[in-house]
Protein backbone atom coordinates (compact mmCIF):
# COMPACT_ATOMS: atom_id res chain seq x y z
CA UNK A 1 0.00 0.00 0.00
CA UNK A 2 1.20 3.65 -0.78
CA UNK A 3 0.80 6.68 1.71
CA UNK A 4 0.96 10.27 -0.21
CA UNK A 5 2.76 12.15 2.39
CA UNK A 6 1.62 15.78 1.63
CA UNK A 7 2.54 18.78 2.74
CA UNK A 8 0.56 19.74 6.15
CA UNK A 9 -1.39 22.77 7.16
CA UNK A 10 -0.45 23.49 10.59
CA UNK A 11 -2.52 26.42 11.12
CA UNK A 12 -6.00 27.86 9.78
CA UNK A 13 -4.02 30.44 7.41
CA UNK A 14 -0.95 28.70 6.33
CA UNK A 15 -0.42 28.42 2.23
CA UNK A 16 3.02 27.55 2.91
CA UNK A 17 5.62 25.52 4.57
CA UNK A 18 9.30 25.65 4.24
CA UNK A 19 10.54 22.20 4.82
CA UNK A 20 13.38 22.47 7.08
CA UNK A 21 15.09 19.27 7.19
CA UNK A 22 14.41 15.26 6.14
CA UNK A 23 14.87 13.39 9.08
CA UNK A 24 14.98 10.15 6.90
CA UNK A 25 16.37 9.69 3.66
CA UNK A 26 15.08 7.93 0.81
CA UNK A 27 14.71 3.94 1.21
CA UNK A 28 15.00 4.43 4.84
CA UNK A 29 12.71 1.80 6.22
CA UNK A 30 10.39 4.16 8.80
CA UNK A 31 8.10 3.25 12.07
CA UNK A 32 5.00 4.88 12.80
CA UNK A 33 5.54 8.06 15.08
CA UNK A 34 9.16 8.58 13.09
CA UNK A 35 10.00 11.62 12.50
CA UNK A 36 10.35 12.26 8.91
CA UNK A 37 10.69 15.78 8.02
CA UNK A 38 10.31 19.39 9.52
CA UNK A 39 8.54 22.10 8.31
CA UNK A 40 9.23 25.93 9.37
CA UNK A 41 5.64 27.46 9.40
CA UNK A 42 2.98 29.05 12.24
CA UNK A 43 5.67 30.34 14.11
CA UNK A 44 7.87 27.15 14.80
CA UNK A 45 9.44 24.41 13.44
CA UNK A 46 7.02 21.19 13.43
CA UNK A 47 8.57 17.89 12.86
CA UNK A 48 6.04 15.89 11.38
CA UNK A 49 5.59 11.84 12.17
CA UNK A 50 5.00 9.47 9.72
CA UNK A 51 1.41 7.52 10.24
CA UNK A 52 2.30 4.14 9.47
CA UNK A 53 4.89 1.52 8.99
CA UNK A 54 6.74 1.31 5.67
CA UNK A 55 9.86 2.42 3.68
CA UNK A 56 10.27 5.98 2.15
CA UNK A 57 10.47 5.29 -1.43
CA UNK A 58 10.36 8.87 -2.81
CA UNK A 59 10.88 12.11 -1.65
CA UNK A 60 10.13 14.97 -4.02
CA UNK A 61 11.77 18.17 -2.12
CA UNK A 62 15.02 19.55 -1.04
CA UNK A 63 15.95 20.79 2.10
CA UNK A 64 14.80 24.76 1.98
CA UNK A 65 12.10 24.16 -0.69
CA UNK A 66 9.22 26.53 -0.38
CA UNK A 67 5.70 23.80 -0.61
CA UNK A 68 2.46 24.45 -0.89
CA UNK A 69 0.11 23.47 1.72
CA UNK A 70 -1.49 19.58 0.64
CA UNK A 71 1.26 19.52 -2.13
CA UNK A 72 3.02 15.62 -1.73
CA UNK A 73 6.15 15.75 -0.43
CA UNK A 74 7.08 12.35 -0.05
CA UNK A 75 6.09 8.07 -0.69
CA UNK A 76 5.88 5.49 1.94
CA UNK A 77 4.94 2.11 0.75
CA UNK A 78 4.16 -0.45 3.53
CA UNK A 79 3.03 -4.38 2.95
CA UNK A 80 -0.50 -3.68 4.38
CA UNK B 1 14.75 31.64 2.71
CA UNK B 2 13.94 33.08 5.39
CA UNK B 3 15.55 33.28 9.13
CA UNK B 4 16.06 29.96 11.26
CA UNK B 5 13.41 29.77 14.43
CA UNK B 6 15.85 29.06 17.71
CA UNK B 7 16.04 25.41 18.19
CA UNK B 8 13.79 25.78 21.49
CA UNK B 9 10.48 26.31 18.96
CA UNK B 10 10.50 22.73 17.61
CA UNK B 11 7.22 20.81 17.92
CA UNK B 12 5.66 17.80 17.48
CA UNK B 13 3.30 17.14 14.84
CA UNK B 14 1.06 14.20 14.35
CA UNK B 15 -1.73 14.49 11.45
CA UNK B 16 -3.63 11.83 12.83
CA UNK B 17 -4.10 13.23 16.35
CA UNK B 18 -5.13 16.31 15.24
CA UNK B 19 -7.27 15.59 12.60
CA UNK B 20 -9.13 13.20 15.16
CA UNK B 21 -9.65 16.35 17.61
CA UNK B 22 -10.28 18.72 14.71
CA UNK B 23 -13.60 15.92 13.64
CA UNK B 24 -15.14 15.87 17.30
CA UNK B 25 -14.66 19.94 17.49
CA UNK B 26 -16.35 20.06 13.82
CA UNK B 27 -19.08 17.73 14.77
CA UNK B 28 -19.75 19.94 18.15
CA UNK B 29 -19.45 22.93 16.32
CA UNK B 30 -16.98 24.15 18.44
CA UNK B 31 -14.17 26.68 18.30
CA UNK B 32 -10.73 26.31 19.84
CA UNK B 33 -8.36 29.19 20.92
CA UNK B 34 -5.70 26.42 19.57
CA UNK B 35 -7.04 26.82 16.49
CA UNK B 36 -7.96 30.38 16.09
CA UNK B 37 -4.47 31.23 17.54
CA UNK B 38 -2.37 29.26 15.52
CA UNK B 39 -0.97 27.64 18.81
CA UNK B 40 2.17 26.57 18.14
CA UNK B 41 1.74 23.70 21.17
CA UNK B 42 -1.73 22.56 19.04
CA UNK B 43 0.13 19.24 17.99
CA UNK B 44 1.59 17.99 21.04
CA UNK B 45 -1.86 19.43 22.90
CA UNK B 46 -4.26 17.64 20.67
CA UNK B 47 -1.97 14.46 20.52
CA UNK B 48 -2.81 14.13 24.46
CA UNK B 49 -6.37 14.38 23.87
CA UNK B 50 -6.30 18.45 25.46
CA UNK B 51 -7.77 21.64 24.20
CA UNK B 52 -9.06 24.83 24.85
CA UNK B 53 -12.28 25.59 24.10
CA UNK B 54 -13.10 28.94 22.87
CA UNK B 55 -16.66 29.99 23.53
CA UNK B 56 -18.96 32.44 21.98
CA UNK B 57 -17.82 31.98 18.91
CA UNK B 58 -14.96 32.99 17.24
CA UNK B 59 -15.29 36.30 16.12
CA UNK B 60 -13.49 38.99 18.80
CA UNK B 61 -15.33 42.76 19.34
CA UNK B 62 -11.57 43.69 20.29
CA UNK B 63 -8.37 43.96 18.21
CA UNK B 64 -5.59 43.35 20.19
CA UNK B 65 -2.74 43.81 18.39
CA UNK B 66 -0.59 40.33 19.39
CA UNK B 67 -3.35 37.97 18.97
CA UNK B 68 -4.90 36.28 16.06
CA UNK B 69 -8.02 35.42 16.75
CA UNK B 70 -10.57 37.14 14.21
CA UNK B 71 -11.87 40.85 14.76
CA UNK B 72 -15.28 40.98 13.41
CA UNK B 73 -18.73 41.33 14.07
CA UNK B 74 -19.58 38.54 16.60
CA UNK B 75 -22.27 35.45 16.01
CA UNK B 76 -25.09 35.05 18.31
CA UNK B 77 -25.04 33.33 21.14
CA UNK B 78 -25.09 29.18 21.08
CA UNK B 79 -27.46 28.36 23.48
CA UNK B 80 -26.21 24.54 22.87
CA UNK B 81 -22.52 25.33 23.38
CA UNK B 82 -21.80 24.52 26.80
CA UNK B 83 -23.78 21.06 26.85
CA UNK B 84 -21.31 20.73 23.46
CA UNK B 85 -18.60 21.83 25.58
CA UNK B 86 -19.37 18.89 28.03
CA UNK B 87 -19.82 16.37 25.73
CA UNK B 88 -16.15 17.21 23.88
CA UNK B 89 -14.54 17.03 27.55
CA UNK B 90 -16.37 13.64 28.40
CA UNK B 91 -15.54 12.24 24.56
CA UNK B 92 -11.38 13.99 25.13
CA UNK B 93 -11.94 12.02 28.75
CA UNK B 94 -10.58 15.36 29.80
CA UNK B 95 -9.51 15.52 33.94
CA UNK B 96 -8.63 19.22 33.19
CA UNK B 97 -10.53 21.50 31.29
CA UNK B 98 -10.06 25.07 30.37
CA UNK B 99 -12.65 27.11 28.95
CA UNK B 100 -11.69 30.75 27.00
CA UNK B 101 -13.86 33.11 25.13
CA UNK B 102 -13.59 36.14 22.49
CA UNK B 103 -14.04 39.35 24.67
CA UNK B 104 -17.65 39.97 24.10
CA UNK B 105 -17.69 43.50 24.82
CA UNK B 106 -21.40 43.84 22.51
CA UNK B 107 -22.97 41.38 25.28
CA UNK B 108 -24.26 43.33 28.25
CA UNK B 109 -22.41 40.61 30.52
CA UNK B 110 -19.74 39.98 28.41
CA UNK B 111 -20.39 36.09 28.07
CA UNK B 112 -20.25 35.62 31.66
CA UNK B 113 -23.67 33.90 32.20
CA UNK B 114 -22.32 31.84 28.79
CA UNK B 115 -19.39 30.76 31.32
CA UNK B 116 -21.67 29.94 34.40
CA UNK B 117 -23.46 27.75 32.15
CA UNK B 118 -20.61 25.67 30.14
CA UNK B 119 -18.81 25.28 33.77
CA UNK B 120 -22.50 23.97 35.31
CA UNK B 121 -23.08 21.51 31.92
CA UNK B 122 -19.34 20.08 32.86
CA UNK B 123 -19.93 19.34 36.43
CA UNK B 124 -23.36 17.68 35.21
CA UNK B 125 -21.81 15.19 32.95
CA UNK B 126 -18.30 15.02 34.51
CA UNK B 127 -18.10 15.50 37.59
CA UNK B 128 -14.93 14.59 38.55
CA UNK B 129 -12.87 17.10 35.90
CA UNK B 130 -11.66 20.12 37.48
CA UNK B 131 -12.03 23.27 35.34
CA UNK B 132 -10.41 26.77 34.49
CA UNK B 133 -11.73 29.86 32.71
CA UNK B 134 -9.61 31.86 30.66
CA UNK B 135 -11.70 35.22 30.84
CA UNK B 136 -12.02 38.70 29.47
CA UNK B 137 -11.82 41.28 31.38
CA UNK B 138 -15.61 41.81 30.93
CA UNK B 139 -14.93 45.67 31.28
CA UNK B 140 -14.74 45.63 34.91
CA UNK B 141 -18.24 44.86 35.40
CA UNK B 142 -18.49 43.45 38.64
CA UNK B 143 -22.17 41.53 38.33
CA UNK B 144 -20.21 39.57 35.10
CA UNK B 145 -17.57 38.44 37.51
CA UNK B 146 -19.98 37.25 40.45
CA UNK B 147 -21.87 35.44 37.83
CA UNK B 148 -18.44 33.76 36.84
CA UNK B 149 -17.10 33.71 40.51
CA UNK B 150 -21.08 31.71 41.42
CA UNK B 151 -20.52 29.20 39.15
CA UNK B 152 -16.81 28.39 40.90
CA UNK B 153 -14.52 27.14 38.65
CA UNK B 154 -11.61 25.90 40.20
CA UNK B 155 -9.27 28.71 38.32
CA UNK B 156 -10.14 31.62 37.27
CA UNK B 157 -7.42 33.13 34.81
CA UNK B 158 -7.55 37.01 32.99
CA UNK B 159 -4.19 37.59 31.31
CA UNK B 160 -2.65 41.04 31.56
CA UNK B 161 -0.71 39.68 28.50
CA UNK B 162 2.08 42.23 28.92
CA UNK B 163 4.00 45.23 30.74
CA UNK B 164 2.44 48.40 31.37
CA UNK B 165 4.29 51.23 29.56
CA UNK B 166 3.98 48.53 26.08
CA UNK B 167 -0.22 48.80 27.06
CA UNK B 168 -1.02 51.43 24.32
CA UNK B 169 1.54 49.75 21.39
CA UNK B 170 -0.21 45.82 22.62
CA UNK B 171 -2.91 46.37 24.49
CA UNK B 172 -4.28 49.58 22.96
CA UNK B 173 -8.07 48.67 23.92
CA UNK B 174 -7.98 47.43 27.51
CA UNK B 175 -6.16 48.41 30.50
CA UNK B 176 -3.40 47.27 33.12
CA UNK B 177 -5.14 48.52 35.92
CA UNK B 178 -8.27 46.93 34.66
CA UNK B 179 -7.07 43.66 34.46
CA UNK B 180 -5.37 43.91 38.05
CA UNK B 181 -8.55 44.85 39.61
CA UNK B 182 -10.43 41.51 37.44
CA UNK B 183 -7.74 39.77 39.58
CA UNK B 184 -7.94 41.29 42.75
CA UNK B 185 -11.66 41.18 43.23
CA UNK B 186 -12.11 37.88 42.05
CA UNK B 187 -9.90 36.44 45.08
CA UNK B 188 -11.77 39.16 47.30
CA UNK B 189 -14.76 37.52 46.32
CA UNK B 190 -14.02 33.89 46.74
CA UNK B 191 -10.29 32.98 48.20
CA UNK B 192 -10.89 29.40 47.53
CA UNK B 193 -10.75 29.90 43.53
CA UNK B 194 -7.20 29.97 42.09
CA UNK B 195 -6.46 33.30 40.59
CA UNK B 196 -3.85 33.04 37.48
CA UNK B 197 -2.20 35.28 35.10
CA UNK B 198 0.36 35.40 32.39
CA UNK B 199 2.89 37.59 30.27
CA UNK B 200 4.60 37.35 26.94
CA UNK B 201 7.92 38.09 26.58
CA UNK B 202 9.83 39.13 23.36
CA UNK B 203 7.96 42.71 22.95
CA UNK B 204 10.32 44.59 23.71
CA UNK B 205 9.86 44.39 28.12
CA UNK B 206 12.82 44.84 30.40
CA UNK B 207 13.63 42.70 32.84
CA UNK B 208 12.80 45.85 35.84
CA UNK B 209 9.38 46.05 34.00
CA UNK B 210 8.85 42.47 34.17
CA UNK B 211 9.70 42.45 37.75
CA UNK B 212 7.26 45.23 38.51
CA UNK B 213 4.61 43.63 36.72
CA UNK B 214 5.07 40.48 39.04
CA UNK B 215 5.16 42.51 41.99
CA UNK B 216 2.39 44.41 40.47
CA UNK B 217 0.16 41.19 40.25
CA UNK B 218 0.84 39.36 43.49
CA UNK B 219 -0.54 42.56 45.24
CA UNK B 220 -3.80 41.32 43.83
CA UNK B 221 -3.29 38.16 45.79
CA UNK B 222 -2.55 35.71 42.29
CA UNK B 223 -1.60 32.50 42.83
CA UNK B 224 -0.40 30.66 39.50
CA UNK B 225 1.48 32.95 36.78
CA UNK B 226 2.88 31.63 33.27
CA UNK B 227 5.51 33.17 31.05
CA UNK B 228 5.82 32.48 27.34
CA UNK B 229 7.43 33.77 24.19
CA UNK B 230 5.27 36.31 21.85
CA UNK B 231 5.20 35.06 18.41
CA UNK B 232 4.37 37.40 15.65
CA UNK B 233 1.35 35.61 14.16
CA UNK B 234 1.81 37.64 10.65
CA UNK B 235 3.07 41.26 9.52
CA UNK B 236 -0.01 42.81 10.27
CA UNK B 237 0.86 42.29 14.39
CA UNK B 238 2.70 44.02 16.55
CA UNK B 239 6.25 43.37 16.38
CA UNK B 240 8.39 40.68 17.83
CA UNK B 241 11.73 42.63 19.14
CA UNK B 242 13.85 39.44 20.60
CA UNK B 243 13.66 36.00 21.09
CA UNK B 244 14.23 35.34 24.95
CA UNK B 245 16.52 32.58 25.47
CA UNK B 246 15.43 29.30 27.70
CA UNK B 247 17.89 30.52 30.82
CA UNK B 248 16.24 33.98 30.91
CA UNK B 249 13.11 31.95 31.11
CA UNK B 250 14.24 29.85 34.12
CA UNK B 251 15.54 33.17 35.67
CA UNK B 252 12.15 34.43 35.92
CA UNK B 253 10.91 31.30 37.31
CA UNK B 254 13.13 31.12 40.28
CA UNK B 255 12.29 34.83 40.49
CA UNK B 256 8.67 34.85 40.72
CA UNK B 257 8.83 31.61 42.98
CA UNK B 258 10.58 33.45 45.19
CA UNK B 259 8.72 36.52 45.11
CA UNK B 260 5.72 34.57 46.25
CA UNK B 261 4.32 32.79 43.28
CA UNK B 262 2.51 29.40 44.24
CA UNK B 263 3.09 28.44 40.55
CA UNK B 264 5.08 29.49 37.92
CA UNK B 265 5.39 28.02 34.58
CA UNK B 266 8.13 30.46 32.37
CA UNK B 267 9.39 29.20 28.97
CA UNK B 268 9.23 29.94 25.57
CA UNK B 269 6.37 27.84 24.10
CA UNK B 270 4.48 27.97 27.92
CA UNK B 271 1.18 29.25 27.20
CA UNK B 272 -1.50 30.46 29.69
CA UNK B 273 -3.06 27.36 28.88
CA UNK B 274 -0.27 25.13 28.13
CA UNK B 275 -0.20 22.14 30.49
CA UNK B 276 -2.22 23.77 32.47
CA UNK B 277 -3.39 20.29 34.96
CA UNK B 278 0.05 20.53 35.81
CA UNK B 279 -0.57 23.68 38.41
CA UNK B 280 -3.31 21.95 39.99
CA UNK B 281 -1.37 18.43 40.32
CA UNK B 282 1.36 20.44 41.67
CA UNK B 283 -0.12 19.42 44.98
CA UNK B 284 2.24 20.61 47.32
CA UNK B 285 2.49 24.66 46.55
CA UNK B 286 -1.13 24.77 45.57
Amino acid sequence: MKQVITMPKLSADMKKGVLAAWAKQKGDTVKKGDVLYEVEAAKVVSEVEATVDGVLTEVYFEEGDEVDVDTPVALICSEQ
Amino acid sequence: MQERMPEWFKVKYNEEAVNEVSRLMAKLKLNTVCKEANCPNLGECFQKHTATFMILGSQCTRNCRFCNVVHGTPEPVDTEEPMHVAEAVRDLKLRHVVITQVTRDDLPDGGASQFAKTVSSIRSLCPDVTIEVLISDMKGDKNSLDTVIAAHPEVINHNIETVAPLYPDVRPEASYERSLSVLRYVKEKDSSILTKTGIMLGLGETKEQVLQTMDDVLTTGCDIFTIGQYLRPSPAHVEMKEYISPEIFAEYKEIGLQKGFRYVASSPLVRSSYRAAEALQSGDTL
